[in-house]
């Protein structure tokens, strides 16, 4: 885990990653709304939901859901 | 009244426009824009052979305040039915067992496995959060949650700072959410690996329980990096790190207790002028506290509209139970303002270190032991299609589809005599139906 903590913070401030990205103006397909991380969130809230009720594990995309005391 | 004044100032501002003959400024067309933006839908999930129900309304409404402020809330209510297993395996006998209450019996039929039928919710959970700018390339958000059932409650707060690099193509983002749940059990908090009694009275406590209600507090850390990764892709991944403590127990899941060489159930005889189970059965026990890690990736990328959205989770804890989840969908626009979205998703995990298919009868008793399945081995698959369609008016309604299907298994090292090859879990096939409408206010 801490090797990945590790990788993650070198990406950003590594140089390496500055090369990656567009300029603002070539932002057009990126601001598509189904190009946004959140574009489906109610699905998303749904299946965290329900797999938080039916698997022994959750979360990752975002918080850890719950707030149930699902059976 | 806010409306009906910008209605009215729009509308002289329009006239003015109209008389000096000049073209009225856009800042007067973004007035009068929509406030909210409103997702909705309706959920229906059910699970095969009268199993968990679910029936769901949810609405996640942002509202854009300019200058890149913004709320968000959701709404939500769930109503469940139907029966949920209640962790004794399946007998050659006809088995009874003594409701949650403590109050009532069931019965299970030879040969079935165990479900309790009493299984009956309605959630009801709110969340509200605000974002915004806190300094060129800083955005800072905070939000709360609340959510409540019969024998639930939960609260929480989370707060997040996110920071861009890089030309905004890379986004650095922390975040920290606390939350504090009380369960409240009918018929009250078991005590841990005691036996299930006979049904008591209206006026009497039920067996072997301590306590009406108990407390688990979870503190969520995550840590993520979005990275634009050329004109048609960008990268998400994050690290998470969840701390969970205080009762973890499901106080409505038991153990079978068996036999040590046979496997077989042990049987008991209810008191005299009781009902009562006529095999012996243990409340479970989990740790007091659980410590996971997640890694997170998704990667979403454009071909020439179309757009695939592949994630990845592994997850892994100290009650031993490791994940791998792959899920992928694809966005196919067609027409003129219709998409179809195909879903699929792959879910595997090891079993919890104290998990238990049954517990043998006079082996020293393990601290812990749960026969939950969804502690057990497991992998689950989903397959889904979803579809939209854009109004004219620039709003989207869209149904989805989706089957799920969990299979699980005991670790061989845990069954008993005749259990080995006559494993019997809890597996179920589900639907899912939902229906969405989108639109602005």
């Amino acid at each position: 885990m801490r090797k990945l903590i590790l990788l993650m913070l070198g990406c950003v401030s590594l140089a390496g990653c500055a090369n990656l990205g567009v300029e603002p103006w070539e932002r057009e397909v990126l601001a598509r709304d189904d190009m946004q991380l959140d574009s489906n969130a109610l699905d998303t809230a749904f299946d965290d939901h329900i797999y938080f009720s039916k698997e022994g594990t959750s979360g990752g995309r975002g918080f850890g859901g719950g707030g149930c005391g699902c059976n | 009244m806010a409306n009906n004044d910008t209605k009215i100032g729009a509308a002289l501002t329009a006239a003015t426009c109209g008389l000096l003959g000049i073209a009225p400024s856009t800042s007067v067309a973004s007035d009068a824009a929509p406030a909210w933006d409103v997702d909705s839908a309706f959920l229906y999930y059910g699970e095969s052979d009268g199993r968990v129900q679910d029936l769901s309304l949810s609405a996640h409404a942002t509202r854009d305040f300019g200058d890149e402020r913004t709320l968000g809330l959701d709404v939500s209510v769930d109503s469940l039915t139907g029966a949920s297993p209640n962790g004794a395996i399946a007998s050659d006998g006809p088995q009874t067992f003594t409701s949650p209450s403590g109050r009532k019996t069931y019965d299970t039929p030879a040969g079935d496995i165990p479900l309790d039928e009493s299984f009956l919710d309605t959630r009801f959970a709110v969340n509200g959060n605000w974002s915004q700018p806190l300094a060129r390339l800083y955005t800072i958000s905070a939000g709360l949650g609340f959510s409540s059932e019969y024998d639930y409650q939960h609260i929480g707060a989370n707060v997040g700072l996110t920071r861009d690099f890089n030309q905004r193509n890379t986004t650095l983002s922390f975040a920290l959410a606390y939350a504090n749940d009380t369960i409240k059990p009918v018929g009250g908090l078991p005590l841990p690996l005691a036996q299930m009694g006979d049904a008591v009275g209206e006026d009497q406590s039920p067996a072997n329980r301590a306590g009406d209600s108990d407390s688990k507090n979870v503190l969520d850390v995550l840590l993520g990096v979005t990275q634009v990764l050329g004109r048609h892709s960008v990268l998400r991944v994050n690290l998470s790190y969840s701390d969970s403590s205080g009762y973890l127990t499901d106080p409505y899941k038991i153990l079978s207790v068996v036999d040590p060489v046979t496997g077989e159930p042990i049987a008991r005889t209810p008191a005299p002028g009781t009902s009562g189970p006529v095999n012996v059965y243990l409340f479970e026990n989990r740790p007091d506290s659980r410590r996971k890690e997640a890694l997170y990736a998704e990667l979403r990328h454009d071909f020439s509209g179309k757009v695939l959205q592949v994630g990845y989770r592994y997850s892994t804890d100290d009650w031993d139970v490791d994940s791998h989840t792959l899920e992928s969908r694809l966005r196919l626009p067609f027409g003129e303002s219709s998409y179809l979205e195909p879903h699929v998703r792959y879910y595997q995990q090891t079993a919890a270190s104290f998990y238990r298919y049954s517990l043998a009868n006079l082996a020293p008793a393990p601290e812990f032991a749960s026969a939950d399945a969804r502690l057990s081995d497991m992998s689950a698959v989903t397959v889904g299609l979803k579809y939209g369609r854009e109004t004219a008016g620039g709003n989207e309604w869209n149904a989805r589809l989706e089957f799920y299907q969990q299979k699980a298994k005991a670790p061989g090292e845990f069954l008993i005599g005749n259990q080995v090859g006559n494993t019997q879990m809890p597996d179920f096939n589900a639907v899912i139906l939902q229906f969405g409408y989108h639109f602005k206010l």
